[in-house]
């Protein structure tokens, strides 16, 4: 009996302590001092989840332009749960902050907390991805998901002269993220009747599951010319398919988010291409429109931030 | 119209083998009729017959002189028969009221229907009222006792306006005050002229209870009668189709040396302070009413229960057993009460079940030899006459007698010097307890050690050297086999029998 | 008479739940072969599909274990994670010997093994509880332990651990540990005793206590195995992608357990046959490759894998319903 209650005691301190120590970085950043006694000063952010490089980037340069502009900053982890993300939001609300930047897991699901936090008087911001109601929220920084798919599948289709087999590789199917990069390769497709859609299918942003398909696809002889990835993480396992199967000479992979891996991929020579989101301009960005909003300024309801294409010509700029 | 109920020449065959053969059974109103026989003999599938499980292959069933066919349990009920299973099934965390009611909830009046919980309860108190039982309607069903729960099955027989109620084994896991209880009750019933079929094995009971026997062997009918008629001897002729004498074969052994001693062992408050002395070629009985530590006892000297204090010692020497494993390690081994939930591992073969214990002996640098195991298997499956189609049988698919052989197979391969038996017999036919009493006599020749627990006091008495007789947890008494009687016994058990011996 | 009817039923029945799973890898193989003569017919797609089963029948080797004896461990894919990242840490070019990862990965999944373990055996946690614990936490520390972002940059020989071939033969070097392991696990299975315990254990943990085996030392030690097979796993899928992701192998436990499912092992502990996670893992990777050779899209492979799983247990139910 006693051991038992001890093991439960134990386990229960085990989990509690890697949720602090998930946390450890993420919490209250600046409980800086600085803002005049009118300037706003409590700003939170709202992240879908803490687990990858892109959403650590965009925490990190929100977190930065905090500290430059002297205010105060909570971050919160929603674990890729909607309902979470709403109930953090109220709480914040609550507990009276000036300005709020929502990264939304859903754009629809988080429509009820936006609206809350509008009708609190707090300053919303959204952050990556469109709400469905963009009227909704003060302003939207992001990228438009089209434009970046575009610019990748553009660059794919100039490598391989216009014509040839290529297979994509996607998101989870339904996201907006899959959805909007499609819009971007079908819009290249329109003007390059010579290309055809080999394989397509979804590895979930998974770089093993990516790895098997493309074994698989490489099975069926159909002569591919780019494997044309979503994400840089299912484009690196695409290019170890290649590359096991000594392809690598006729068959070039593109990818998308220019995740340092990816990125020394390209200088490397082994990935053709991938393309920054720009992920720490989002950031940036975002928290400066909402500081000025907040501030009683007006800016852009909406403000896009430019796509970079990566290539070996300009890749030493972003390998730090 | 002299009999409520007539299940007249009934045959039942199940892929061809016949399993009762022109079998009939006649039941007056007001009366309480036992059917008695074997395990196998065909009683409860004349029973599932009544209650329109099965259908008969041929025969006839009249209620009140009027021939009805029963098409399934609910049909059986609407015609006033109703069942208390031998395993209750109530759901246990409802409420007592709502167990009564379930299937046919009282509804309230109105557009909406919602289950009116105050009506059942109050009819619930009133039909306790009516047959003077205390039992609280709003009681958890979680909360009763078994014998509790029983009645609650009656109660709900009767609120089902049944005139005849099959009880099957209704006695098995209760005490004996529980049974005086169930005793009344079912003279109430049969003041109000339900006709009772009274399903058991205990012979006493039997002869408390009823009004008329019916005895059935191998799906036949043995015989039928008044029970003023008859008596257990001829009960028992009936059921078996051979003598008294020979269900309880006892040979006489040379008793040696102290093997295994007990003293002061307690564990928590099932087991108290116990002192006693085995000796090889003995056969010690134990002997007690349910929940009198008997088998806690049994336990706590194998290593599955945990001694609280005393000591245990083997040929004189002072042994710590924390575990079964130690207790195997001295040469003990256990036969417990119940086969399926503590004896069997019934997802594997006969084979696997026995060699379990051995695999030690069974197997070179923890690689088990085959060949051995087969070896091993073979020669029990031969030695104890295991019916069984070969040693790769799924042991689930054999008979309570024989799954009961397969468990001494495991332990007997294990070489034991000590073999505690925990109700060796229980739930199964005549003829395999005769071979597992046949069995014991043979160990205690040998000059192992034996301790046997059980609740049937005929066998008890007939297999024992000696017994004690457990009464709440201590030695109630104990007694040399000239002064065996099961007045002594009882006396002992039920604390009647003053000090302690 | 009737016992000898009743026998002879049941091994009819148990042939058929037996060598069900067998006859149906066949025909999906024997159709896939037919419709893509020229793809997933050759011989080298043949033994990819072996590679590409390893890694989950790895898992499915430990589950098998796990599962055999009346438990469950959700953790094996959060390990996968966790594993990769640790190992890909120590595996950078021109540090440490090869070995020194592969051993870290190892450990760490036997660290998560053990405390899943202690917690069934000793805490009396219920399986399901204790992993779905640690499965949440030990994704956790592999976020934490690698920044949230993959470890690359890994040594050439850490990279050739899984990829590459015997040499001069097509067979994948990443077929071969999984041919050992399921070999070796099969073998512990039929022929120790240890494997006996382990089905006695599932199969009535009563009486195999008091048929004097250590339960808890039994319990704790399949934990361990699964643990330490998922750690290896982790070093081979991390291998395999040259990096260690913190978020690999995100629902690995639950192909691991379809796998051993279709394989025929009862989720209830106590019965089930080696060969059958063999091919269980097999059939789901056999699947997948025709599939995704015919380019049929992913969302009807998923209603396919699951129609293939639900009967599989449908088929371990009736077997088990005649017993009653």
């Amino acid at each position: 009996m006693k051991t038992r209650k001890f093991l439960a005691v134990f386990m229960a301190l085990i989990l509690v302590m890697a949720v602090f120590a998930g946390c450890a970085g993420k919490v209250t950043e600046d409980e800086s001092e600085g803002g005049s006694k009118d300037a706003p000063k409590k700003f939170a952010l709202f992240m879908t989840h803490m687990s990858n490089a892109f959403t650590i980037e965009l925490s990190d340069a929100v977190k930065a332009q905090a500290g430059e502009l002297g205010i105060e900053l909570t971050v919160n982890d929603a674990a890729q749960d909607v309902a979470k993300q709403i109930s953090q939001i109220e709480t914040a609300v609550n507990q009276g902050v000036d300005g709020i930047i929502i990264e939304p897991v859903s754009v629809d699901g988080i429509m009820p907390g936006v609206k809350m936090a509008k009708e609190a008087g707090v300053t919303v911001v959204i952050v990556n991805q469109q709400i469905s109601d963009p009227s909704a929220a003060d302003a939207y920084v992001g990228v438009s998901n089209a434009d970046g798919g575009e610019m990748e599948m553009t660059k794919a289709a100039e490598d391989i002269g216009g014509a040839g087999n290529v297979a994509f590789l996607y998101g989870p199917m339904g996201s907006d993220a899959q959805l909007g990069r499609l819009e971007g390769y079908q819009r290249v497709l329109s003007k390059n009747p010579d290309i055809k859609v080999a394989f397509e299918s979804t590895a979930e942003w998974d770089t093993a599951k990516a790895l098997s398909l493309v074994e698989n696809w490489l099975q069926a002889n159909k002569d591919l010319k780019a494997i044309v990835a979503q994400n840089d993480g299912m484009a690196l396992g695409a290019l170890k398919a290649i590359e096991d199967a000594k392809l690598q000479d006729s068959i070039k992979v593109y990818g998308l988010d220019a995740t340092p891996d990816a990125l020394q991929a390209v200088k490397d020579g082994r990935l053709a291409a991938t393309v920054s989101q720009s992920t720490t301009a989002q950031g940036t960005e975002a928290m400066k429109a909402c500081y000025a909003i907040a501030s009683g300024e007006t800016v852009d309801s909406e403000i896009l931030v430019d796509f970079t294409l990566i290539t070996t010509d300009n890749v030493d700029e972003f390998l730090k | 119209m002299e009999y409520i109920l007539e299940m007249n020449d009934i045959c039942k065959s199940f892929s061809g083998v016949k399993v009762l053969d022109n079998v009939s059974l006649r039941i007056k109103a007001g009366e309480v009729h036992a059917l008695m026989g074997e395990n196998g003999a065909g009683k409860s599938t004349l029973m599932k017959i009544l209650m329109g499980i099965y259908k008969a292959d041929s025969g006839s069933i009249s209620i009140n002189g009027e021939p009805v066919t029963v098409s399934g349990p609910k049909d059986a009920i609407a015609k006033g028969i109703s069942m208390i299973h031998q395993e209750l099934n109530p759901v246990l965390d409802m409420e007592v009221s709502e167990n009564i009611f379930i299937g046919r909830e009282l509804k309230t009046s109105g557009p909406i229907k919602l289950v009116d919980r105050a009506s059942m309860r109050k009819e619930a108190e009133a039909l306790f009222q009516s047959m003077d039982i205390g039992i609280n309607p709003r009681t958890i069903t979680r909360y009763l006792s078994v014998a509790e729960m029983q009645l609650v099955e009656i109660v709900k027989a009767i609120s089902l306006n049944s005139r005849i109620v099959i009880m099957d084994e209704p006695t098995s896991a209760i005490t004996e005050k529980e049974v005086q209880v169930l005793f009344q009750q079912i003279k109430k019933l049969k003041e109000q002229g339900v006709a009772i079929i009274y399903i058991s094995h205990k012979m006493d009971e039997i002869f408390k209870i009823s009004d008329s026997i019916t005895v059935l062997r191998d799906g036949t009918l043995a015989g039928t009668g008044r029970s003023t008629d008859l008596d257990p001897d001829k009960l028992i002729t009936m059921m078996v189709g051979r003598e008294i004498k020979e269900v309880y074969p006892k040979e006489e052994t040379v008793i040696k040396d102290v093997v295994l001693e007990v003293k002061n062992l307690n564990s928590g408050k099932r087991v108290r302070d116990v002192s006693f002395r085995l000796r090889s070629g003995e056969v010690l009985g134990i002997a007690g009413l349910v929940g009198s530590g008997r088998s806690e006892l049994a336990e706590t000297i194998f290593g599955i229960r945990p001694s609280t204090s005393g000591s245990i010692l083997i040929h004189g020497k002072e042994v710590s057993i924390r575990h079964p494993k130690e207790a195997i390690a001295r040469k003990m081994a256990m036969i417990t009460e119940d086969r399926k939930q503590t004896g069997l591992n019934l997802k594997t073969t006969v084979e696997q079940n026995i060699s379990l214990v051995s695999l030690g002996k069974l197997s070179k640098k923890g690689i088990i030899d085959k060949k051995k195991e087969a070896e091993a298997a073979e020669n029990y499956m031969k030695s104890l006459k295991i019916k069984t189609f070969s040693r790769k049988t799924p042991v689930v698919s054999l008979s309570g007698g024989n799954q009961q052989k397969v468990v001494l197979a495991k332990w007997l391969l294990s070489e034991p010097e000590i073999i505690i038996f925990d109700e060796p017999t229980r739930g199964i036919d005549v003829g395999a307890k005769r071979d597992i009493y046949l069995l014991i006599g043979e160990l205690a020749k040998q000059g192992k050690a034996v301790i046997v627990i059980s609740s049937e006091m005929p066998e008890v008495m007939g297999i024992s050297d000696r017994i004690l007789v457990m009464c709440e947890g201590s030695v109630a008494g104990e007694l040399k086999r000239e002064a065996f009687t099961q007045e002594a016994i009882m006396n002992y058990a039920s604390a009647r029998g003053g000090k302690r011996a | 008479m009737s016992e000898r009817l009743g026998i002879e039923r049941t091994r009819w029945k148990d042939n058929v739940r037996e060598f069900g799973i067998l006859i149906a890898f066949v025909a999906i193989v024997a159709v896939l072969m037919i419709i893509s003569p020229d793809a997933f017919a050759q011989p080298k797609n043949l033994i990819g599909i072996v590679k590409q089963a390893s890694i989950n029948g790895i898992l499915a080797c430990g589950m098998m274990f796990v599962i055999l004896s009346d438990g469950i461990d959700l953790s094996v894919g959060s390990t996968v994670a966790l594993a990769g990242v640790m190992a890909a840490h120590f595996a950078h070019p021109d540090t440490y010997p090869v070995l020194i990862p592969i051993l870290i990965g190892i450990l760490v999944g036997l660290g998560v093994g053990l405390l899943n373990g202690i917690g069934v055996a000793f805490g009396g946690i219920p399986p399901f509880i204790i992993t779905l614990a640690t499965m949440t936490a030990v994704r956790g520390v592999a976020l934490i332990a690698s920044g949230g972002s993959p470890v690359y940059d890994l040594s050439d020989t850490f990279n050739g651990i899984a990829s590459g071939f015997i040499p001069g033969t097509i067979i994948p070097i990443l077929a071969v540990y999984f041919l050992i392991i399921i070999l070796v696990s099969g073998f512990i299975l039929t022929k120790t005793v240890f494997g006996r315990r382990i089905y006695t254990i599932g199969g009535n943990e009563v009486a195999a206590k008091v048929s004097g085996i250590n339960v808890k030392r039994m319990r704790l030690s399949v934990y361990a195995i699964s643990g330490v097979l998922a750690g290896f796993a982790g070093v081979l899928l991390a291998s395999r992608t040259i990096s260690g992701s913190p978020t690999a192998g995100q629902g690995y436990e639950l192909d691991a357990i379809a796998a051993v499912i279709i394989g025929g092992v009862s989720m209830s502990g106590g019965a089930g046959k080696w060969y059958g996670t063999l091919i269980g893992a097999l059939l789901l990777a056999v699947l997948a490759n025709g599939l995704d050779i015919l380019n049929v899209s992913s969302n009807y492979q998923m209603v396919i894998k699951g129609a293939i799983i639900a009967i599989a247990v449908l088929v371990d139910i009736r077997g088990k319903s005649r017993n009653e």
